[in-house]
């Protein structure tokens, strides 16, 4: 079995199918696995007990930490003038989101996905993800606090909606709309359907989802006192929303 | 719309005459180009990915200028390059979502666009797209959309913008239009776009069958006396400046990974090629081999930008 190189372009080939079975970044032709992007090559192993074959995937985020020593030496000129790299995931059914609400009606909400959380870069606790995730919502947070460059970034975003009926799991024919989001709000959710040409769906009926930031009346950031309410620390007043679990 | 308020200067731009007897003259001020490469020689060419921050691909193309242009520039003897290099960027926004009004699709809706810099050419373009553009376009989203895997992408449009900043001629400065004359210059502009974008989608970490490239291949006859043996001969990677007339040529956009041609574009008579005897292939068929080994070449040097493009984004983090 040939080594894997440890970084692909497409196009290389990386493996036969009898030996792996292909995982995202990946395509197969002939009974063998290609790369579909540039990346790091990961191979994911299976779990002992199953008769399964290792995945292979082409990483889109950086390497893990043993290969990164492996990484050919690049002039450092070009990291000062980089950002970060961004991540274009795509939203699809069951990945977590974090959007902002946009609009509230009586019956939805609609929401701009501001980020698709990876799911497999939160379970291994990689430092510098987490680093990333957490800027990303300081983002969030100074375009949350500009109402006036909504409408010129929602349009560069996928739209989706929170029906009325995916706001939470229990007393779902009581939900108000108001009581559970404002515009502003930023809401963690679970895609539950690509849904038409305009709008993801998207739902928040469990512990884990809901708003996880937002703003009072007056402006301030509120914290979580329960799970439908949240409490301005400034004014001691509180309001009412679809709070997600705090972690 | 023409502004009738104000006076404007023509809408093409003017150039000095330039008379005949300025190029018979033996100051050598308007020498023809010679082409010093090999037939089957390629152009060198330089390739960088990620130079536009705001976009999520990018990538900047260069082809080497041709020995006269060098010259002309290190001793300029004339204001008048003797040629021009392809110079181009490319810039990839998306996947981002479809607009509002159009239908539900399940695969990614590819756009492309090509523009020329107003001062690309030696006859200035204007700002609004004309049909060589849009028809580069068609021809670009053609030889992208064959590499593309567009079903892992639903719901989502991509954009691919080229501006080209140096264009190719399409002959010699000096020379009258004759009769088989055609925009060749065209082609060599596809070549690179193909390969400039095909970076930039690499870039943007779109799925890919392949990285695919672009390549010209051209019969092209040099003789100044025509009695001379006047077949024409096939080259790879014509500067169309260095030749006296092309008959025929190709562009391929081409995937080596998995030997597929995406885009053929051929265009002249390929009928009078002058090949071995033992060669049993048509004149086309020598052409469009031509073309897939330029594209080849072009290949090697795509792959290495894409590598030093991954290996850019781990040392940033």
């Amino acid at each position: 079995m040939a080594s894997l190189p440890p970084i692909a372009i497409p196009g290389q080939r990386l493996g036969p199918l009898s030996t792996y079975s292909a995982g995202p970044g990946t395509h197969v032709q002939q009974s063998f696995i290609y790369a579909s992007i540039a990346g790091p090559v990961v191979a994911d192993l299976a779990q002992p007990k199953s008769q399964t074959r290792p995945t292979l995937r082409v990483s889109r985020g950086i390497p893990p930490k043993d290969q990164a020593g492996s990484m050919p030496a690049v002039p450092a000129i070009a990291s000062s003038m980089m950002s970060k790299p961004r991540y274009n995931t795509l939203p699809a059914v069951d990945s977590i989101v974090l959007a902002r609400v946009t609009r509230v009606q009586k019956r939805q909400a609609t929401i701009s996905i501001l980020v698709v959380l990876d799911e497999s870069a939160s379970q291994s606790q990689d430092q510098s993800r987490t680093a990333s995730d957490n800027d990303n919502v300081a983002s969030i947070l100074t375009s949350a606090a500009n109402p006036e460059n909504h409408s010129s970034t929602d349009e560069l975003r996928f739209q989706a909606l929170i029906r009325k009926e995916d706001v939470r799991a229990v007393e779902k024919d009581r939900v108000v709309m108001d009581e559970m989001f404002r515009v502003g709000d930023i809401v963690r959710g679970s895609v539950i359907s690509l849904g038409d040409q305009s709008f993801y769906y998207i739902t928040t009926a469990r512990n884990d989802l809901g708003v996880v930031m937002a703003r009072s009346d007056a402006g301030n950031m509120m914290f979580p006192v329960s799970w439908k309410e949240m409490r301005d620390p400034v004014t001691g007043t509180s309001e009412q929303r679809k709070v997600a679990r705090p972690f | 719309m023409a502004d009738r308020r104000r006076i404007n200067g023509p809408p093409g731009g003017t150039r000095p005459p330039v008379f005949a007897s300025l190029q018979e003259s033996s100051t050598g001020v308007a020498n023809r180009a010679q082409r010093q490469r090999q037939p089957a020689g390629l152009r060198k060419i330089f390739l960088k990915t990620g130079l536009i921050p705001t976009a999520s691909g990018s990538s900047y193309l260069e082809f080497e200028p041709s020995a006269s242009l060098a010259a002309a520039r290190s001793n300029p003897k004339s204001l008048i390059p003797p040629s021009s290099a392809l110079k181009l960027a490319c810039t990839v926004h998306g996947p981002k979502p479809l607009p509002r009004s159009a239908a539900f699709s399940p695969n990614l809706v590819l756009t492309t666009h090509v523009k020329y810099a107003p001062f690309a050419a030696r006859k200035r373009k204007g700002h609004i797209r004309d049909a060589s553009e849009r028809d580069l376009g068609v021809h670009l989203e053609t030889a992208l959309r064959g590499a593309i895997i567009a079903e892992r992408w639903p719901k989502s449009g991509l954009d691919i913008t080229l501006t080209i900043i140096e264009a190719e001629d399409d002959r010699w400065w000096g020379d009258a239009p004759d009769s088989h004359d055609a925009s060749w210059g065209m082609m060599n502009v596809l070549a690179g776009c193909i390969t400039a974008a095909s970076a930039a989608i690499a870039d943007a970490h779109i799925d890919c069958l392949d990285l695919v490239s672009g390549g010209v291949a051209a019969l092209v006859s040099d003789d100044s006396n025509q009695s001379a043996s006047s077949a024409p001969r096939l080259m790879l990677d014509i500067d169309p400046a260095e030749h006296r007339s092309i008959l025929s040529a190709c562009v391929v956009a081409y995937m080596p990974a998995r030997d597929e041609i995406t885009e053929l574009w051929l265009k002249g008579d390929s009928s009078r090629a002058a090949l071995d005897k033992d060669d049993g292939r048509t004149g086309h068929e020598a052409l469009i081999d031509g073309a897939v080994d330029a594209a080849r070449g072009a290949n090697t040097v795509l792959a290495e930008a894409v590598r030093e493009s991954i290996a850019r984004s781990f040392t940033q983090v």
